[in-house]
């Protein structure tokens, strides 16, 4: 039973990244593409997270911790960029 | 499983790279080149080395890109 739910969750992770680089190379503006960059960031981290589970390495999920500190403030230093400079 | 994993993060350092060669955008570029180093990160924490994979996340993607953009509002924003 838990195997099958890191299956699916390991498939939902493969589709999100080819759904995410899809909108990464057809996005016709730039906030198109730093809105799939930002959801390919939480897609890392959920990889590092299943990884975390199917490995048993606890240590992983620090990886995981500073992506997620490092995504909000990449974001926000873009979208001060976009709105007045930095 | 995990080979697999590796392979499709090998593609999207790939697809990244070429985006920041191509893209016309100075900050699309900017940020798909941080993308590649984010990818190469979880590449990293697979290959079981999570201290040089926190170094990357930080620095090579999240300060980096704060660099090009502190270095673009310095240089104009004639071309954007």
């Amino acid at each position: 039973m838990a195997n099958h739910i890191l299956m699916a969750a390991a498939v939902l992770i493969f589709s999100g990244v080819g759904l995410g680089v899809l909108r990464l190379i057809l996005g016709p503006t730039v906030i198109d593409r730093v809105a799939a960059i930002d959801m390919l960031t939480i897609i890392c981290i959920s990889t590092i997270s299943l990884y975390a589970l199917v490995a048993d390495r606890f240590i992983y999920l620090d990886a995981a911790l500073v992506y997620g500190v490092l995504s909000f403030l990449g974001v926000v230093a873009v979208a001060r960029y976009l709105e007045r400079g930095l | 499983m995990l080979d697999l994993l590796v392979y499709l993060l090998c593609g999207g350092i790939l697809a990244s790279g070429l985006l920041a060669v191509r893209l016309k955008s100075l900050l699309a570029a900017s940020v798909s080149a941080g993308l590649a180093g984010l990818f190469a990160a979880v590449c990293y924490v697979l290959l079981g080395a999570p201290d040089v994979a926190m170094t990357e996340a930080s620095i090579g993607s999240g300060l980096s890109l704060l660099f090009f953009l502190y270095a673009m509002n310095r240089m104009g924003r004639s071309k954007d």
